[in-house]
């Protein structure tokens, strides 16, 4: 029987399943598109996680992270709930040595995270606008009918890159049109485009700060080899990928699981059955005063079991004795 | 019968409505305030604002067309300048027209220019202009006002103490911790959005249930900021500007703080460059923790939490990593 730590990172695109026993030895990986449903994308990663396991486990600790966070945590009983920024910086310290930044593009956002001593010593995140991110490189990949994992292929394939404004992805997308009917080809407007992106989030993340190597380059976009050439051509030193790019926020969760672990006795996990359990959400707007609050209910086989998005917590912290009632 | 003048909760509310409410509580006119900024409200402020316009802008909008049945007059006068050789902000300068044009339906404005941009000299005159809304007999007025300014500086002692005017109402004085854990961040940003809990998405109260005590740069003597502002290159020449660039210099020299975060609000002219001379300010030739938050009127606020929560952890982990170091050498 060996001990394991379940960690599981539900972003806006993906949602990433990593299974990891005590000496950090990665013994399961999902990365399963998210498309918007994340209940699903939960249950699926922990069915698929199951399925890679042929040992006999135990799961100590579980953690959850990405912007589904809560949601996953409720789903499955984690023991620790932790911000994408933390997980990430914790992963990459593990498995990168003497890392002193961090790139991170994800589907909907973007951060940089830079270390000093082996601690996070400060980040960014992208504001609102999520230009330059994987959700906008997977729709400008099937509008030009490549299949995303060969689209930073082709952009090493450039060989007289376009200026492509990369500072709006609407705006990104109106010049990288105009350059089409100019008659560029298809490899010199990706290439063109991946500059863009990392020139938009070295000015934008990355302005005024020290951009010391060695440089982590992790998150779903990672795997593209044109964004990483082009950092590389960007900064003039190499940027390292490493080896579960993809996964590296759940990788982070199973980690803050293990040392949740060390500290504090049992875990809230409630077993990898909850997989056949049914959910329903259910969304309501309070009409109780003038906030007009959207709360979420979450019913696990017909039964409340979470509640929240209300200001004044007259729901979410009822949910006990509504249970009760409905008993 | 008395008077009815209602004033918004937003803008300048938060600065000085102590000062204008005993003003006219003490001339005999009744005073309604709008109700505290939420959804409906919110909503109603941004469908009859121009797009351009900042956040707040709309939110005090919705607080107006909250009075505007149940009053004879809106309290919304044209901040012009308050301090010699300095502005507000261009919005401030023509909000009473702004409104005017915005909203259909409304009571008459009391509408009149506050302007000190060249000296204070003639502020009396200010003064009566303002009570003549309600009374003719400068007396009363006279006597009005420095009750009203008693109130003011009454007000203004008590967030210098830490006590935040909250939507309005004034917070019990922060918990001082003075243990290990303790943390202490500056907190930057216009008043009516940080105080405003629907327009800053709680964020005073996020951080206090963080355990961390906030410094405001009320809290701070006036005079000194003024003094670090003056040893800037140029003149700031937008109030807020200087109060927030004196703050970051006197936070860099007399730095006690673990953080500071700058609040901006979207669709300001002015946080686009305060914001980022704040940042550069505070991190020359130190390396405080910076965050930037944008707020707009989306209402998710996931956003806003996970930036805080990996702020705060961040926060932790370099006071725990200092306190690992060994006491000598």
């Amino acid at each position: 029987m060996r001990n394991c730590y379940l960690g599981i990172d539900v972003g806006s695109v993906s949602t990433n399943v990593v299974l990891m026993d005590e000496n950090k030895e990665i013994l399961g990986k999902v990365y399963t598109k998210t498309q918007g449903k994340p209940i699903d994308a939960v249950k699926r990663g922990l069915k698929e996680v199951q399925y890679q396991i042929t040992d006999e486990i135990k799961v100590k600790g579980v953690g959850t992270t990405g912007s589904g966070r809560h949601l996953a945590a409720m789903m499955v009983g984690a023991d620790v709930i932790k911000n994408e920024i933390t997980a990430h910086g914790i992963a990459a310290l593990n498995f990168v040595k003497g890392v002193r930044t961090i790139f991170e593009i994800g589907g909907q956002d973007s951060k940089i995270i830079l270390l000093k001593n082996g601690i996070i010593s400060d980040f960014a995140m992208n504001t609102v606008c999520a230009a330059g991110t994987g959700s906008f490189l997977d729709r400008q990949a099937a509008r030009l009918d490549i299949p995303i994992q060969e689209f930073g292929n082709k952009a090493l394939l450039s060989e007289n890159p376009v200026r492509i404004a990369g500072r709006c992805a609407v705006f990104a997308e109106s010049d990288m049109i105009h350059k089409q009917q100019l008659g560029h080809n298809q490899e010199d407007i990706i290439k063109g485009l991946c500059d863009a992106l990392v020139r938009n989030f070295l000015n934008n993340l990355g302005k005024g700060k020290d951009l010391a190597g060695p440089v982590v380059f992790q998150g779903g976009v990672a795997a593209n080899v044109g964004i990483k050439k082009s950092f590389e051509e960007a900064l003039g030193f190499e940027v390292l990928v490493p080896p579960h790019h993809e996964v590296m926020g759940a990788i982070g969760c199973c980690l803050l699981a293990q040392e949740h672990a060390s500290k504090n006795n049992g875990t809230d996990f409630k077993g990898f059955d909850i997989v056949h359990s049914g959910y329903q959400v259910k969304g309501f707007e309070c009409l109780d005063c003038s906030n007009g609050c959207e709360v979420i209910e979450i019913m696990k086989d017909g039964q409340l079991t979470a509640r929240w998005g209300d200001k004044c917590g007259k729901w979410s912290n009822n949910i006990t004795t509504d249970q009760e009632k409905l008993a | 019968m008395t008077i009815k003048i209602g004033i918004p909760r937003g803008l300048w509310f938060y600065d000085y409505y102590p000062l204008w409410k005993t003003f006219y509580e003490e001339l005999g006119a009744e005073i309604i305030i709008s109700n505290p900024t939420n959804k409906n409200l919110l909503d109603k402020g941004v469908k009859n604002t121009v797009d351009e316009a900042c956040l707040p802008v709309k939110i005090f909008n919705g607080h107006v067309i909250d009075l505007k049945d149940r009053v004879d007059y809106i309290f919304v006068p044209k901040m012009m300048s308050v301090y010699k050789d300095e502005y507000i902000c261009p919005k401030f300068c023509g909000l009473p027209e702004m409104v005017e044009h915005s909203i259909p339906n409304l009571p008459p404005l009391i509408d009149t220019e506050i302007n000190f941009n060249q000296s204070r000299k003639h502020i009396m005159k200010t003064v009566y202009e303002f009570g003549s809304y309600v009374t003719k007999n400068p007396i009363k007025i006279r006597k009005a006002y420095s009750k009203a300014l008693q109130a003011y500086e009454e007000y203004k002692d008590k967030i210098s103490q830490g006590r935040f005017p909250i939507d309005g109402e004034l917070t019990s004085k922060q918990l001082m911790l003075n243990n290990k854990n303790k943390k202490k961040i500056a907190l930057l940003g216009h008043t009516y959005q940080l105080y405003d809990r629907m327009g800053s998405m709680d964020i005073m109260k996020k951080l206090q249930d963080y355990g961390v005590e906030i410094l405001i740069p009320e809290m701070i003597n006036m005079d000194v900021i003024n003094e670090k502002a003056a040893t800037l290159e140029k003149k700031m020449f937008w109030s807020y500007g200087r109060k927030a660039l004196g703050t970051a210099i006197y936070l860099k020299e007399n730095s006690d703080i673990d953080g500071a975060i700058y609040v901006s609000a979207f669709g300001c002219g002015i946080d686009s460059i305060i914001g980022d001379l704040f940042e550069r300010w505070t991190r020359k030739d130190g390396d405080i923790p910076f965050l930037l938050l944008t707020i707009d009127e989306h209402t998710g606020e996931a956003g806003v939490n996970t930036r805080l929560e990996a702020f705060i952890d961040m926060i932790d982990w370099r006071k725990r990593d200092e306190g690992n170091l060994p006491a000598h050498g």
